[in-house]
């Protein structure tokens, strides 16, 4: 039996996606026999220049995680693109911006002096910003530059499947890989590694069904009742609007769901969704009291959309060009270089 | 002129028995609830006193089989100005509650739970405001799950539920999210290039409107001859239906704003639809500013039961507001 070729990448990630393929433990065994890893920086030594140099379509299937964020993710994604017969967006922020996908709230600028000269760890006295070039006299150091927006991986390629979470759950990771190996995959552009519904089909805590919520506390303000449900306890929980597939994990650790497997099937703003269920959760006949416990959520922008801001269609209407059109732009620059 | 053998005086007591129905023969028949019934504005057929007055009376065929007694939503605006201070809604579910028993059914359509997408999350049982969704366990592919489910006898065909599932699960006839859609983008509205696309003269502006907050069938007519291609009036079943999804797709597409149109506060036909309509948008528009969008592209406005001809000046000042926060906008764009 021939092998398949595989590769996986980080872009913008924290690393918890790599650590999500590590965690198949000895299943990695089982894969090392039908598959030969040819690219995976976060464990193997291999090169851009190796992929370079490979055919293309002579990877069978590459896991992408991480969101493009700088000209080097950009440049990657188009490459890794190119070697690929299946390019999976893998994990929450190559699918749908993550996390890091909140920084096109503030944008690049903001980010970069956040993280080098505000942020309370820092010790940089001369207030020093990276630059993307830098003079030494051994000879030129460069960085890649930061893009305008970030971006999913689908907003500058072509995707062919995307198996969500933040990081996806091991289980699911090997159910995927499965399919690919036995080549049982559904039709393409369909979620990989996850289960029918939402969260709250896998959430054992139990749900009155009628209780409202008559103000809204965050996780670290109360110690919360380990078998009610969240949302009645007036802790906001993403679990009605995001998609299942990691078995509830939170849930069962005493923490709210905080959304990372995405909107459910046939929906697409997650953000949007939320909203209409937690102001439906809100208690009150009148004006004055929905506005009162509406009021009670802090953060409502980075907590409805903790995860899918940078796809969403709340950023989509933004002013003048639309982030996907700015992309479309920025892809075509990318394409031409 | 009513015969006097048809009347069936045990109906009165039947009603009276059933919880709620206790103060039926209190009733002076004064019509005050007619002249305060949000209902009757829309359909003069409905008259509350009436069907008080029938059901006293023991006309039991009549009563029992009308559609009117379904009609009316608890919105409770006679509760407090009736002198007897009788609970008419109550009454009103008193005299279902036999009608039931005897066979009646309410009109359809009410809104219907898809099972196998449900996920028994409890946000539309929570968010019904009359408590007309139950989790109910099914048995679905070998397990047992909890599903909501839609008790057509206390459906108000309201929307809130439609507009609230997470999981799109919820159906109802007329405004299901295609349905609306259709509306929307009727004739390539959608499609075509907004004003700050550089595409049309004036801003472009989507009014979903709830369709209690214009009173009659005449008005509403009227305010067809409002719809050009910088308006498009679509009408929701309450502002509580309204999405923020539809609003943020329509501002994606093509629209230059969203004018959300509810009922003034304490004259929702449905309890507290109105309240989370505004409640939605205000939220919706506090993330708009947080992600550096103008806010005041999107607008609850609201319609009280009295106003006659109301929408055509909100809809100007609504323009005439995009109109400057977007020019000064786009000077600021890079």
């Amino acid at each position: 039996m021939t092998k398949i070729n595989l590769a996986a990448y980080w872009a913008s990630s924290c690393g918890g996606c790599d650590i999500a393929i590590v965690e198949l433990g000895e299943h990695l065994l089982e894969l090392a026999q039908v598959a030969d890893i040819v690219f995976w920086p976060a464990a193997t030594d291999h090169k851009y220049a190796d992929i370079e140099a490979m055919a293309d379509g002579f990877v069978d299937v590459t896991l992408f995680n991480g969101a493009i964020r700088t000209e080097e993710d950009a440049h990657i994604a188009h490459l890794l693109r190119r070697k690929s017969k299946l390019l999976i967006a893998f994990g929450s922020c190559a699918m749908e911006g993550c996390v890091p996908g909140l920084s096109n709230i503030q944008g690049p600028d903001h980010a970069l002096r956040r993280a080098a000269l505000e942020a309370p760890s820092n010790d940089n006295p001369q207030g020093v910003l990276p630059q993307g070039r830098y003079a030494m006299p051994e000879g030129d150091l460069t960085l890649p530059r930061l893009c305008k927006t970030l971006r999913t991986l689908e907003q500058v390629t072509t995707v062919d499947y995307a198996l969500p979470g933040c990081p996806p759950n091991y289980d699911q990771v090997w159910k995927a890989l499965q399919a690919i190996i036995a080549g049982e995959l559904p039709a393409k552009g369909s979620l990989l590694g996850v289960d029918p519904r939402t969260v709250c089909d896998q959430c054992p805590r139990t749900r009155q069904g009628k209780l409202r919520v008559s103000a809204f506390r965050r996780p670290h303000e109360v110690i919360a009742d380990p078998e009610q449900c969240f949302l009645e306890q007036g802790l906001v929980c993403t679990g009605p609007a995001t998609h299942a597939g990691c078995g509830a994990l939170c849930v069962k650790a005493n923490m709210p769901c905080r959304g990372c497997y995405g909107p459910p099937e046939g929906v697409v703003d997650q953000g949007a969704a939320l909203l209409n269920a937690i102001v439906a959760s809100c208690d009150g006949q009148s004006d004055a009291d929905i506005r009162r416990v509406v009021s009670t959520i802090v953060d409502p922008l980075g907590t409805f959309y903790r995860f899918g801001l940078a796809n969403s269609l709340l950023q989509g209407a933004r002013l003048g060009a639309t982030a996907g059109d700015a992309c479309a732009a920025q892809t075509h620059q990318e394409e031409a270089r | 002129m009513i015969a006097a053998r048809e009347l069936d005086l045990r109906l009165a007591d039947e009603i009276m028995a059933e919880p709620g129905g206790e103060h039926l023969l209190t009733c002076w028949s004064c019509g005050t609830c007619a002249a305060t019934c949000l209902v009757r504005r829309f359909n003069p057929a409905f008259n509350p006193r009436r069907i008080l007055h029938q059901a006293g009376l023991g006309l039991r065929q009549q009563v029992l089989s009308s559609a009117e007694i379904w009609q009316c939503s608890a919105c409770d605006a006679c509760y407090p100005r009736c002198p007897q201070q009788i609970h008419i809604s109550q009454v009103m579910q008193a005299i279902r509650n036999v009608a039931l028993r005897e066979g009646y059914q309410a009109p359809g359509p009410c809104a219907q739970v898809e099972a196998a997408t449900c996920s028994g999350c409890a946000v539309c049982t929570r968010a019904c405001p009359y408590k007309a969704i139950e989790r109910v366990t099914q048995r679905m592919d070998g397990q047992e799950r909890a599903v909501a489910y839609v008790d057509g006898n206390l459906c108000q065909r309201c929307g809130i539920c439609v507009a609230v599932c997470p999981s799109r699960a919820i159906r109802l006839e007329e405004f299901n999210d295609s349905e609306l859609l259709t509306r929307i983008g009727a004739d390539g509205w959608l499609e075509r290039p907004g004003w700050l696309q550089g595409g049309a003269e004036a801003p472009r502006i989507l009014a979903l409107v709830c369709q209690w907050s214009i009173r009659s069938e005449v008005e509403w007519a009227g305010l067809q001859a409002l719809q050009s291609d910088a308006l498009r009036l679509v009408n929701l079943p309450c502002s509580g239906r309204v999405d923020p999804a539809m609003i943020l797709l329509a501002l994606n597409q093509s629209a230059d704003g969203v004018l959300v149109v509810g009922c003034r506060e304490g004259e929702c036909h449905y309890q507290r639809g109105t309240y989370l309509g505004r409640g939605k948008v205000m939220l919706l528009r506090e993330m708009m500013a947080a992600l550096g969008l103008p806010p005041e592209r999107v607008r609850f406005a609201e319609l009280g039961a009295l106003d006659r001809d109301a929408l055509r000046p909100l809809v100007a000042q609504f323009r005439q507001c995009l109109t400057e926060v977007l020019t000064v906008a786009l000077r600021g764009m890079p």
